[in-house]
């Protein structure tokens, strides 16, 4: 299986008035295309640090991210932006839809940035909705939605634009369990069915129950890994 | 940019409603008043062209260099009638007068003063502006009745009545030298010392009291030149009849004639250009406020549209934007309201109260009427549009240097 996104020797740390706090200790971690992958670990043992590093949302203080065979953390930001907008899609803990946007347009929101032609757009928007089971709320703007579906909109809105890799950062922190596991079995499906490679960090050990591999994260290092089938 | 970024950014400036509303208020109030300012100062310009061409001509033939001239006989433009065909000919369009002013000691019962004799022509437009505008007591002269209308002043100090007889004495010329006139009617001037000065005799009298058909001036009216903005043609004018006359003359326009005014007249427009761009700066520092206000509450909202892969000029573009679609329903509402207001200026109005007296004075018409170009339009709705770039230049630049963790981590 070839690697999709890979972090080398990946340290991290924070500096606010003069205090260092390290996030990230030495992270070694290679992502294979098409795996379902899940980070797990305490709060603070470094899970979204991670995540924003392999999608150069942030630069490592040390160490190598690698996206799609091209080192990522050189690059200056514009670069980046480019990167993440054409390999990475994110899901946020907080939905992170823009409100005054319908969910049709928010699925659709990245291939817009990419310049894809409003037809095409629509109809693959549509697509990821429908994937989602959301075709229904098209129309509908995030504050209509309830917590769950506003979180599928979220990954409809990765999901269209095809990336490499989608990270997810506790996905399901803000949904009830019933609608955490709902939707990672949306999300397994689409792992399964389209191939799409998910990296999604947790803190809750029921949804470990349903993933293949589980990366265990402890105060910014892996102390375990697990593959289940 | 496509219909979605247009859509966004236009329903982010109405996500404040209250803010938003307050800034294209003060928009549309900047736009509407500017356009209405150059409309009113367009009036004004115009009026006061009109009213100074009445009496200037738009156009003056005189013999060259004749403002240093002091002896009365060099000034004088011998064969004013040949002159004058040559000046028709060149301009068949325009309206030719000669003037004859005559320096000369006017004497009453009394006392005497020294005037200037105006002889003019007893059909043009200047002696039909003396009879329309300043007459205030019986008539013009008559043609070749050898009558004067004085100023009220000088009838005061000669202690001169209309039907009563002045005595004017131009010796040297090579006229007559000395005639009587009877006071056909009393002249109310604008300027004091013009009126304490000044008699209105006809043409004809006045060459034969002192330079037989010679004048001072041929003053050419172009009846198609009514405005400041046509008056830029003149320059055409003026070198087509320069071409047609002899070398010994020159040709003026109204600018050299009145040159004061014309150079008060020249600050009008830019005195309005200043004052609309310290009302712009003034709405612009709204528009800063209303446009940092909504950056600082969607700091996190940035955060996200960096994180899903906007490069920094893309959220810059999307603040400048927004600055611009604000500005724009504000200039767009603000255009209308100027645009109704100068509608109905443009239909002719009058300064309200004693105003109108006031500026009377100034050489300011009782009815003016508004009048604006394009290309004034045109500087306000960049004005406004300039304000909206540079209002939203530092709230684009803060919001492109945003880390996309740290915005997200947020909270306004």
């Amino acid at each position: 299986m070839d690697t999709i996104v890979e972090a080398r020797n990946l340290h991290k740390t924070y500096r606010a008035d003069g205090v260092e706090t390290p996030a990230l200790r030495g992270v070694d971690l290679a992502i294979g295309r098409g795996e379902f992958t899940a980070i797990a670990g305490p709060s603070g043992s470094g899970k979204s640090t991670l995540l924003h590093l392999l999608g150069g949302l942030d630069r490592p203080s040390a160490g190598e991210v690698w996206l799609a065979g091209e080192r990522i953390d050189d690059k200056p930001p514009v670069q980046r932006a480019r990167l993440r907008l054409w390999k990475v899609g994110f899901v946020f803990q907080a939905y992170n839809l823009i409100p005054v946007l319908t969910a049709l347009e928010n699925a659709a929101f990245v291939l817009e940035l990419r310049g894809v032609p409003p037809a095409e757009r629509k109809k693959r928007a549509l697509d990821a909705l429908a994937e989602l089971e959301m075709e229904g709320f098209a129309d509908r703007r995030p504050n209509q939605l309830s917590g769950g579906q506003q979180q599928r909109v979220a990954v409809a809105r990765a999901l269209a634009a095809e990336p490499a890799v989608i990270l997810a950062d506790e996905p399901t922190a803000n949904l009830d369990s019933g609608t955490g596991l709902a939707l990672i079995e949306y999300m397994k499906r689409l792992n399964r069915e389209k191939g799409l490679t998910f990296v999604f960090s947790t803190h809750d050990p029921r949804l470990l129950e349903h993933v293949r591999r589980v990366v265990h994260l402890e105060d910014g290092r892996i102390v375990r890994e697990e593959t289940v089938g | 940019m496509s219909f979605l970024v247009w859509s966004l950014a236009w329903k982010n400036v109405w996500r404040g409603r209250g803010r938003s509303l307050l800034t294209a208020g003060a928009v549309a109030a900047v736009v509407a008043m500017m356009l209405v300012m150059y409309g009113f100062s367009g009036a004004v310009l115009n009026g006061v062209f009109q009213n100074l061409t009445r009496t200037t001509g738009h156009l003056v033939v005189r013999v060259r260099n004749a403002d240093e001239i002091r002896e009365f006989d060099l000034s004088l433009i011998r064969d004013a009638a040949s002159v004058k065909k040559r000046v028709r000919e060149a301009l068949p369009e325009a309206d030719v007068e000669a003037v004859l002013e005559v320096p000369a000691l006017l004497a009453g019962e009394k006392r005497s003063r020294g005037v200037v004799l105006l002889g003019l022509e007893p059909e043009g437009h200047l002696m039909r502006e003396f009879a329309e505008k300043y007459l205030s007591a019986g008539r013009v002269p008559a043609a070749g009745g050898y009558e004067a209308a004085l100023g009220k002043a000088l009838a005061r100090a000669l202690s001169a009545s209309v039907g009563g007889t002045v005595y004017a004495f131009a010796p040297g010329t090579e006229g007559l030298g000395a005639a009587a006139f009877s006071v056909s009617g009393l002249l109310d001037l604008p300027e004091s010392t013009m009126e304490a000065r000044t008699a209105v005799l006809d043409l004809a009298d006045a060459q034969e009291l002192a330079a037989p058909d010679a004048a001072t001036r041929i003053v050419v009216f172009l009846p198609g030149v009514r405005t400041l903005s046509a008056a830029e043609r003149l320059q055409g004018y003026r070198e087509a009849l320069e071409r047609a006359l002899p070398d010994e003359y020159e040709v003026q326009t109204w600018r050299e004639a009145e040159p004061a005014l014309a150079a008060v007249l020249d600050m009008t427009r830019p005195m309005v250009t200043i004052y609309a761009v310290l009302f712009f700066v003034l709405a612009g520092l709204l528009v800063v406020n209303t446009v940092y206000l909504s950056l600082v509450e969607r700091i996190r909202e940035f955060g996200v549209i960096i994180a899903l892969g906007a490069d920094r000029w893309r959220v810059m573009r999307l603040v400048v934007l927004e600055s611009l679609l604000l500005v724009a329903s504000g200039a767009a509402l603000g255009g209308i309201i100027g645009g109704l207001a100068l509608w109905r200026l443009a239909r002719g109005f009058s300064l309200p109260g004693t105003l109108a007296q006031q500026y009377a004075e100034f050489g300011l018409p009782a009815v003016m009427y508004a009048s604006i170009t394009p290309g004034q339009v045109l500087l306000v709705f960049a004005f406004a549009a300039l304000t909206a770039i540079a209002s939203a230049l530092w709230p684009a630049w803060l919001a492109g240097r945003l880390e996309p963790v740290e915005a997200m981590r947020h909270v306004a």
